[in-house]
């Protein structure tokens, strides 16, 4: 491993102290950053089962209901269809809540949509054709599938920039700043040892000399 | 909180949507008026429904809004001429890149 450490630091007692301190919140972020990733991973995959096929679900009832409104449109003119649209009344009631995955905001999609009767949609029948009715039956049913899609597709989206600045911060404390951090704390220590043995030495030393002195002056 | 539904789209996806309930309709006719709509809505409504086509042209913009806050939500439909076939999935995409590994489904 490269021998990384933190620049200019002095190998003093304090400064070990300090660091020492700074590896062991390091080491607690880390794991604490692991677990967070983790959960979020799990939460994913969870969510990646409900969204499974039901892309592919959306597509096939939309395509069956515009294939109605064309039919529509066919026998009763462009114009027609359109009139009758624009008297159509609201049917989507739509509550947006929102919870948190470890602290990633998603939405909850709270909607409801009644199945309504042809009376209650609104729109005259004397110039209408049944086909409007399908193809209002089937928009309908496909609104609510493309809400309920685009909340989980929200939240895999949200989720997943998340765990990716997760793993990245995770990933960076592991291989850069906790390595960095124990090298320093290392050098510091041989530092610090270094020092001892060389003040040990010298006292050996004058120790020494004095002695030799007594020697020759007594 | 309640909260409004918004269609941008081609005129015929729009009066679909219509038909189904949806009462805030937007008929684009191309690109720029798209976009500019696009901004425009997003400020107001919380759940946009657009079509996979225009959702291509303004991909950049898209994905940045649905990355950075919980709304508005913009979901992308295909429209009558069916759906776009992509080379790559976007959402399989994502999932490659946050999981580190393809995933057969």
């Amino acid at each position: 491993m490269a021998q990384e450490m933190i620049e200019g630091i002095n190998p003093t007692r304090m400064e070990l102290l300090k660091l020492k301190e700074r590896e062991k919140l390091a080491v607690k972020g880390h794991s604490l950053l692991k677990e967070k990733r983790n959960a979020l991973i799990m939460e994913f995959f969870n969510i990646l089962e409900k969204v499974k096929g039901s892309r592919e679900n959306v597509a096939k009832n939309l395509e069956e209901a515009y294939h109605d409104l064309t039919t529509a449109q066919v026998s009763m003119g462009d114009l027609a269809v359109k009139k009758a649209a624009m008297s159509v009344t609201e049917s989507v009631d739509v509550d947006i809540d929102s919870r948190s995955i470890m602290g990633v905001v998603v939405p909850v999609v709270d909607s409801e949509t009644q199945e309504r009767t042809i009376v209650e949609r609104g729109y005259g029948f004397m110039d209408t054709s049944v086909k409007v009715d399908e193809a209002a039956k089937k928009f309908e049913k496909s609104i609510q599938l493309i809400i309920e899609l685009g909340e989980t597709e929200k939240t895999i989206m949200l989720l997943a920039s998340e765990i990716e600045s997760t793993k990245r911060r995770v990933n960076a404390l592991e291989h850069i700043i906790i390595p960095r951090l124990q090298n320093t704390v290392k050098y510091i220590e041989m530092r610090l040892e270094e020092m001892e043995r060389e003040s040990f030495v010298r006292l050996k030393m004058v120790k020494k000399s004095m002695e030799s002195e007594e020697a020759v002056n007594g | 909180m309640s909260s409004k539904i918004a269609v941008m789209a081609d005129q015929d996806t729009v009066t679909g949507f219509m038909l189904g309930g949806v009462k805030d309709g937007f008929p684009v006719d191309n690109m720029e008026e798209a976009g500019e709509k696009l901004k425009q809505l997003a400020k107001e409504y919380s759940i946009i429904i657009t079509t996979e086509k225009i959702g291509d042209n303004f991909r950049e913009t898209i994905d940045k809004m649905s990355s950075e806050s919980a709304l508005p939500m913009i979901i992308e439909i295909p429209d009558k001429e069916g759906s776009v076939e992509r080379e790559s999935d976007p959402i399989r995409e994502l999932i490659k890149r946050v999981i580190g590994v393809e995933m057969v489904e």
